[in-house]
């Protein structure tokens, strides 16, 4: 995107802070020509101490900066006299700037960065070095309930677009010193903020390793959200299957991390990665371990049969209408067969036109603007559903099969994890098209095969089942209270 | 993955180009809910089909303008296949065995066969053909053609196929399929018993009308039949029934009293001396007293002693006049004793098997009932 050719500001960037503020003030000047939120504010204390002020207007504390530094120094001047201090930076740092983070820096590139973040940069005549103090303050969302993975039961907080405050819920939640939270900067135009959660001592020192090293060797010019770091940490990025849990839910995170996994914040998004995932992760809610174990365990055989249900219902329907019609109940064939009697196509177009329009009503309803969302549920249901069978387009039976179907695939917690399963759905509806069950079970064993060799971060995918692991897999099908969990 | 893609792009390829689909739409199939083999009146084998019309049966309903729910269409053919080749040719859609509920033999084809074969031969189809379907309930058409049984409509179902199936179970017996009839009639010797089935002239409907007898030894020609009371203690002997209800007359008041037997057992022993062998069956079952219009009252354990022998004394003497049908008028042995014999002495059998009929009907049968009640009901004595 970026020509070779370096850009004035890059260019201005490399000088160091000289002592002589004009040509300081000119250097910043043309680093930031156009930025008209860039503000520049000249200061003369006892006609003859200049100072200059440059932040970005919008990002930092106003009230801050007027009561404890302008007003001090306007009205009152140096506090002990100008003898008493080295510099007036010196001066500023230690007696009038009330921010707990402030630094000296010499080379403007730094400053540069830092200004942009929220910083407000001091230079003084005769000094070789800025002071930079953080008094960013700007408006964000507040934190609110979790929109995409609502639970009856446990946190209503979910994460927000402020990294300091979603790494503030995880430390308010893990209160130890082992939980660490290593921070690196990705991309070089947004120059995100990404930070490697994890407990020491908990998480294998290796996997730990391995991720920080693939963040690190991230070249990008933005991170717009943690999908971008996602795709860059993953193995298999064919695999339809999600490779990592993304939560907005500060308890999915803390649960992970005490299970020895990694978290990934990124600055802007709510969405947090936590790293290694295994299947079963994908279809387990947080309610799980918050509720009653029996109800829990039948919930969790709920989604493990509907997770089934909605990947091979409509290919088992077509495989058993056109290719083994004996293997139905007589009866059910007789209304199948009478309700198809005036279909005009075969079995197999009829679910996939229907498949097609599911997932469009589907995809219409995230991206519809609110009012006029209620509008895609009458049209779907009203056109599509009920005028199309009576119509004589589309039998009764193939809408009821898409129905239940998709409705099956929103069972699954995680929504995402819906995702590969309803996109199987479509080859495996033209192998049973061509095939027959036969079909069903080639692709059947091609997904499993590549569940089987799936191995993100060194962790089987379907682990404790393949590789079985006998102590686990009790957690896999029953939720066992926890007197009794390993 | 290039490559693999194009792989997978060509394999489907193959299955489409080449021909190889043999996808089939249910409503391009004419589903043969129930099949009947008659003789046919110049001694050909005809076969009826009842073709369920799923337009008429599932769907919605749309009231007046109800569809007919089957057809029943018959061929006459050198065999099963090819009089279905001829059935074919009357019809648009492909016949499809696979759901076939029912079959139906007629009485005449039973009774005479085809060209002087029994009706075994025309069962081989049924196990053969891997399209057909070997759970279908078998009975025979006792006064008629399994293609007039075909054509009734029976009261609850819109299908007579489909009920036929319940029919066996309604009456207490377990249902008996043609898998099982296969079984028991592969083996040597013998006679066996298939349910009968009969219309009702008055009303069109069908009426159970007991037992049929296939001698095993004439390639299971009909030799005649049990009337229905007689088939419930059949059934008994051969383990077919679950229940049956048990009534006898009171001679002091002249009054009845019912016991639905619910357990019932049966030991059948076989022993060999110098006299030859002997047979006793004893019959054991025990159940709830369901109706006294007597003078005993079941809360005395005098009266209840007497109305278990009463009851038990009847049910005796019923099987015995079935042992002697069996024996004196038939000359087939129905009640599977060959087979207990078979079991007990498996190296006589060998040269006993050939004319087990003949053997079976100089065999002295002794039978022993013990009827034992569980429940006398809700109240004492009649009320």
């Amino acid at each position: 995107m970026l020509s070779n050719e370096r850009t004035t500001s890059q260019v201005y960037s490399d000088r160091k802070v000289s002592p002589n503020l004009k040509e300081n003030e000119q250097t910043l000047t043309a680093i930031f020509e156009h930025c008209s939120d860039v503000v520049f504010r000249r200061l003369t204390l006892h006609d003859e101490t200049k100072l200059l002020l440059v932040y970005v207007d919008g990002m930092i504390d106003k009230d801050l900066i007027q009561s404890s530094i302008l007003k001090p120094l306007l009205y009152e001047g140096v506090p002990q006299g100008l003898g008493a201090l080295d510099t007036l930076a010196q001066m500023c740092d230690q007696e009038l700037v009330a921010a707990l983070q402030t630094k000296r820096v010499s080379a403007f590139e730094e400053a540069v960065d830092l200004i942009l973040k929220g910083s407000v940069a001091f230079l003084a005549e005769g000094e070789t070095s800025l002071l930079l103090a953080d008094v960013s303050r700007f408006e964000t969302r507040s934190i609110e309930e979790p929109s995409t993975e609502a639970s009856l039961r446990g946190t209503r907080e979910s994460f927000t677009e402020q990294l300091r405050t979603n790494t503030t819920m995880l430390r308010r939640i893990i209160v130890t010193p082992d939980l660490k939270m290593e921070s690196n900067q990705v991309g070089k135009l947004t120059k995100t903020e990404v930070v490697l959660a994890y407990i020491e001592g908990l998480a294998t020192p290796s996997l730990v390793d391995e991720v920080r090293t693939r963040i690190k060797a991230i070249d990008i010019q933005g991170v717009l959200e943690s999908g971008y770091i996602e795709e860059y940490i993953e193995d298999s990025s064919y695999s339809p299957f999600p490779q990592m849990t993304s939560t907005e839910r500060a308890d999915v995170v803390s649960a992970g991390l005490m299970e020895g996994r990694i978290a990934v914040f990124v600055n802007g998004t709510p969405i947090v990665l936590v790293v290694p995932m295994t299947f079963w992760d994908g279809l387990q809610a947080p309610d799980d371990y918050y509720e009653r174990f029996l109800y829990v365990t039948m919930n969790r055989w709920i989604r493990y049969l509907f997770a089934l249900f909605s990947i091979l219902f409509p290919s088992v329907y077509i495989a058993l209408t056109t290719y083994h019609p004996e293997m139905m109940p007589p009866k059910l064939m007789m209304s199948i067969t009478g309700l198809r009697e005036h279909s005009p196509f075969p079995t197999v177009i009829e679910v996939f036109m229907m498949e097609f329009m599911f997932e469009g009503l589907r995809e219409a309803g995230i991206r519809l603007p609110q009012q006029i969302g209620p509008l895609v549920s009458i049209v779907g249901a009203l056109v599509i559903g009920q005028a199309a069978v009576q119509a004589g387009i589309i039998s009764a039976p193939i809408v009821i099969v898409v129905s239940a179907a998709g409705i099956s695939s929103f069972v699954i917690p995680r929504y995402r994890f819906g995702y590969p399963l309803r996109m199987l759905r479509f080859p495996l509806l033209i192998l049973s098209g061509l095939f027959g069950l036969f079909g069903v079970a080639i692709g059947l064993i091609m997904i499993l095969s590549h569940l089987i060799q799936l191995n993100p971060l060194g962790t089987p995918y379907l682990e404790p089942l393949a590789p079985t692991r006998n102590s686990k897999l009790k957690n896999i099908f029953l939720r066992r209270p926890r007197k009794r969990m390993s | 993955m290039k490559k693999t893609m194009i792989t997978i792009c060509l394999l489907i390829l193959t299955a489409a180009i080449s021909g190889c689909w043999n996808l089939k739409e249910t409503n391009q199939l004419a589903i043969v809910i129930g099949g009947g083999l008659d003789a046919s009146e110049d001694g050909r084998l005809e076969v009826s089909s009842q073709i369920a019309i799923p337009a008429g049966l599932g769907g919605p309903d749309t009231g007046t303008n109800k569809k007919r729910s089957f057809e029943v269409v018959s061929a006459t053919g050198k065999n099963f296949m090819d009089a279905g080749q001829n059935l074919q040719a009357q019809l648009s859609r492909t016949l499809f065995y696979a759901h076939r509920q029912t079959i139906l033999i007629g009485q005449r084809l039973a009774e005479q066969g085809i060209a002087g074969n029994g009706m075994l031969k025309y069962l081989d189809m049924i196990v053969r053909n891997p399209k057909s379907e070997m759970r279908s309930v078998i009975w025979i058409v006792k006064d008629g053609t399994a293609k007039d049984i075909l054509a009734t409509e029976p009261t609850f179902d819109p299908l007579i196929s489909t009920t036929l199936v319940s029919v066996q179970m309604a009456l207490g017996m377990k249902p008996y399929n043609y898998r099982e009839f296969l079984c028991d009639s592969l083996s040597k010797g013998g006679g066996e018993l298939l349910p009968a089935i009969s219309i009702l002239p008055s009303t069109k409907k069908f009426i159970y009308s007991g037992a049929a007898i296939l001698d095993k030894e004439h390639e299971l020609h009909l030799t005649g039949f049990l009337k229905p009371d007689e088939s419930y203690y059949a059934n008994w002997i051969i383990g077919r029934q679950k229940t049956l209800t048990v009534t006898s007359s009171e001679s002091q008041s002249n009054g009845t009293i019912s016991l639905r037997v619910m357990s019932l057992r049966k030991h059948i022993s076989v022993n060999k001396d110098l006299h030859g062998m002997r047979v006793h069956i004893q019959l054991n079952g025990s159940g709830n007293l369901v109706e006294n219009n007597s003078s005993l009252d079941p809360s005395s354990a005098k009266d209840l002693k007497t109305i278990q022998s009463m009851l038990s004394r009847d049910a005796e003497q019923a099987v015995v006049k079935l042992i002697h049908k069996a024996q004196e008028q038939y000359k087939v042995d129905f009640l599977g004793i060959g087979e207990i014999v078979h079991r007990k002495y498996p190296r006589e059998w060998k040269s006993l098997k050939k004319n087990w009929n003949d053997t079976f009907i100089h065999i002295p049968i002794t039978v022993e009932v013990h009827l034992r009640y569980k429940d006398p009901g809700q109240t004492n004595s009649s009320i």
